[in-house]
């Protein structure tokens, strides 16, 4: 018998036409090989459960920022030179101002489409952030990070470090008057290092501060650096996820050899992608009718300039938040200064990355649990787990509120120093009471109704 | 999983199809017109989002809503596997350390080499110097705004403030004052600074000493400057002492004088570092 005619034979057995598929399926079986793998992957199968969008809202706003950023690309100027402007915004015309900021007005003002995929941009960097705090402790509260999800667990925090950081290099860009005072006060963070700090911020900025190499440099890692690690993490997240197959939470039919769900081909690929275009779609949406970051509003950086009620993006208000509640606890020692402004700004970050990232290992040593895990725990079935998660979130969003104090002043007819004061009572104490409470609404609702079910 | 097909209506993924050429035409009309952003934005997502609504509603309403079973790996399965994997691995590893004075000149061959890069990053910046956190005051400096032109003792009234900076350097970012005027009945200067403030006039640096910003507001009847950034509160009747908020250092301040032209001028440089001070050995 010909190849041919064995081919025929198999075509009529599996009902498969000889047209379109079958051509397909031949070219990619002569040039690429593995049509056995490529025919289970098709098969892949994808649990549901809302939480589950989390993960997919952060990746399409990951696509998003890459293709807006690359438009956007095309117009940004990185240089710190100084032009005079003479554009089309009047009321910064005679104004002088680095070539950087008069690139983004432009951008804004002068190329068509040019605000909407900037405020598209600015929109998905903040939904961006917001996916994947979501996805974060949606990981957390369900016990997904425990074996074997470890990996995916620190490769996922990474992610999320660099996205945060990458959003602030962002934001620093535009060298408006906004971006200025955040370098400004990057630049003493990074010095108040003990010992290296100041070695540290001469060549991380290039040089005491303002500097003119610092918009030329911040470019660079900006649109590739940082973009490139995180879409390489990226690679390997979902990797790592596709091999191992997305968890579940328990239902019929479901265990921990079983997954249950959605297959790729069509049903998931039809609603992942309709849910990319849907994701886009809300970002268009806001970025066409909610304004964003309106840089010529500010004004350009001078390092004389400042203004009232200053916020940085969302991401970074509760270190904003912790920069203004930490009191003035300067350590002086023989001439030698370690400045307050190390604690809340370099080394809180530290304190809470570093258990989140050991956090698998500390949950295996205290459960005594190392078995692999593919079905997801009810949170309030944990409540010493839902406990530290509900205290660290008050902590968090204590702390972000405390970033506008200074709005909230405003806004409430209240002295700063008593608001100061009551948002430093307020990050010490609400957290341990919000854990507590978790911890005993879990017990409670988590312990069967054995009384009135008895019967049943 | 034994649920009986659905069957749904095509519409919705009909009309939202529609609406998604309906966005695509009216994305081009806004652009050729230059419309208002809020049209360029709301037709680019009516678009997107009615074609991702059709997939969407296609792929969990039409596509027969089929739930299917796989399996997940279980990875101790395949400890046969494993084994083989560190089999392979180990004769790999062999043929290297099976050379063991080798393989330990590899290793420090690899680090001193790569250590040997690190001086690479003396090229980004300078060595820091105390210089970085200090004014550029001499004594006989005159006091220019902004603009550069000089401040008289007439540019103030008692209550004023301006910004100065030393003449021929207004881009000196750590040399930048706020130059007050204080009522005579309500300000004592420092022991040792008596004679750093004639006729009321007062100039502290302006770089917060807390995270750098510029302490740019002032408080005429508290008599105090604010930092916009952190609110930190500094009393400008007491040496510029930060009396609330989250900076521990004075403000240094800086020895004014008036000359017989009747320009501010200095007479010195600051009384002490200027902006953030840190840890560090230079």
């Amino acid at each position: 018998m010909s190849e041919r005619t064995i081919i025929k034979g198999l075509a009529k057995a599996f009902n498969v036409s000889q047209t379109k598929t079958r051509g397909a399926a031949r070219w990619v079986g002569r040039n690429v090989g593995g049509s056995g793998v490529l025919r289970e992957e098709l098969r892949h199968i994808f649990p549901d459960h809302w939480s589950f969008f989390f993960g997919e809202i952060a990746l399409y706003c990951f696509i998003i920022l890459v293709a807006t950023g690359v438009f956007m690309a095309l117009f940004f100027h990185a240089s710190a030179a100084q032009v005079v402007y003479e554009g089309s915004y009047a009321p910064l015309r005679g104004v002088t101002m680095s070539d950087a900021y008069r690139s983004v007005l432009d951008l804004s003002f002068n190329v068509r489409a040019g605000l909407l995929i900037r405020q598209v941009h600015h929109w998905a960097a903040l939904v961006f952030a917001a996916a994947l705090g979501l996805h974060l402790f949606r990981m957390f509260f369900t016990g997904a990070y425990r074996r074997p999800r470890i990996i995916n667990w620190l490769v996922g925090l990474t992610l999320f470090v660099l996205v945060i950081v990458n959003g602030v290099f962002g934001y620093s860009l535009p060298d408006d008057l906004l971006s200025g005072i955040g370098l400004r006060v990057a630049y003493s963070i990074t010095a108040a290092a003990p010992l290296i700090g100041p070695w540290m911020a001469s060549v991380l900025f290039g040089g005491a501060f303002p500097s003119e190499a610092l918009i030329p440099r911040i470019y660079p890692v900006h649109i590739f650096l940082v973009p490139a690690a995180i879409g390489g993490l990226l690679g390997l997240h979902l990797g790592v996820l596709w091999l191992q197959r997305h968890t579940q939470f328990p239902g019929p039919g479901r265990d921990e050899k079983t997954v249950v769900g959605t297959p790729l081909v069509p049903a998931y690929a039809l609603r992942t992608v309709g849910f990319l275009l849907i994701v886009a779609g809300a970002l268009a949406v806001l970025g066409g009718f909610f304004q964003i970051n309106p840089v010529w509003v500010y004004g350009p950086y001078n390092t004389w300039d400042a203004t009232t009620l200053v916020q940085p993006d969302w991401y970074t208000g509760w270190l904003e938040g912790a920069v203004r509640l930490f009191p003035p606890w300067d350590i002086v020692i023989d001439g030698f200064r370690l400045p307050a402004l190390f604690w809340p700004a370099a080394a809180l970050p530290a304190l809470l990355l570093l258990p989140m990232l050991a956090w698998p290992y500390v949950d295996r040593l205290i459960s005594g649990d190392d078995r692999y895990h593919n079905l997801l725990d009810r949170p309030r079935e944990h409540p010493v787990r839902m406990a530290i998660g509900a205290g660290t979130l008050t902590f968090l969003f204590t702390l972000l509120f405390a970033g506008g104090s200074d709005v909230w002043a405003v806004l409430l007819g209240w002295q700063i120093e008593g608001l100061v004061l009551a948002f430093q009572i307020a990050v010490v104490v609400l957290p341990p009471i919000v854990a507590v409470l978790t911890y005993y609404a879990c017990k409670a609702t988590s312990r069967p109704l054995r009384s009135s079910l008895a019967g049943r | 999983m034994t649920e009986p097909p659905r069957h749904r209506p095509t519409w919705p993924s009909v009309i939202a199809l529609l609406a998604t050429i309906a966005g695509a035409v009216g994305f081009v009309w806004a652009y050729a017109v230059d419309a208002h952003n809020a049209w360029l934005g709301g037709f680019l997502a009516l678009g997107l989002l009615g074609l991702g609504f059709a997939l969407a509603y296609w792929g969990r309403d039409l596509a027969g809503h089929e739930e299917a079973a796989g399996r997940y790996p279980i990875p101790y399965e395949d400890v046969e596997a494993q084994v083989a994997l560190a089999a392979e691995a180990q004769r790999g590893a062999e043929v290297v350390t099976r050379r063991g004075f080798l393989t330990k000149l590899l290793i420090g061959g690899v680090a001193v080499f790569g250590l040997s890069q690190v001086v690479l990053i003396a090229s980004l910046g300078p060595r820091p110097k105390p210089s970085f956190s200090e004014g550029d005051w001499a004594a006989g400096d005159r006091l220019v705004t902004f603009d550069g032109r000089p401040v008289t003792r007439d540019a103030l009234a008692t209550g004023g403030f301006l910004v100065a900076f030393p003449e021929g350097r207004t881009d000196s970012a750590n040399s930048q004052v706020a130059l007050l005027r204080l009522p005579a009945d309500r300000f004592a200067p420092q022991p040792g600074r008596e004679s750093w403030s004639p006729e009321g006039f007062v100039a502290y640096s302006r770089v917060c000493t807390h995270a750098g910003c510029a302490v740019a507001q002032y408080q005429d009847e508290a008599q105090v400057l604010l930092c916009p950034c952190h609110q930190s509160i500094f009393d400008v009747l007491n040496g510029a002492r930060p009396i609330g908020g989250p900076a521990a250092r004075a403000l240094p301040q800086l020895p004014l004088a008036i000359d017989p032209a009747g320009d501010l001028i200095a007479m010195g440089n600051f009384s002490g570092p200027v902006g953030p001070q840190s840890w560090t050995v230079y």
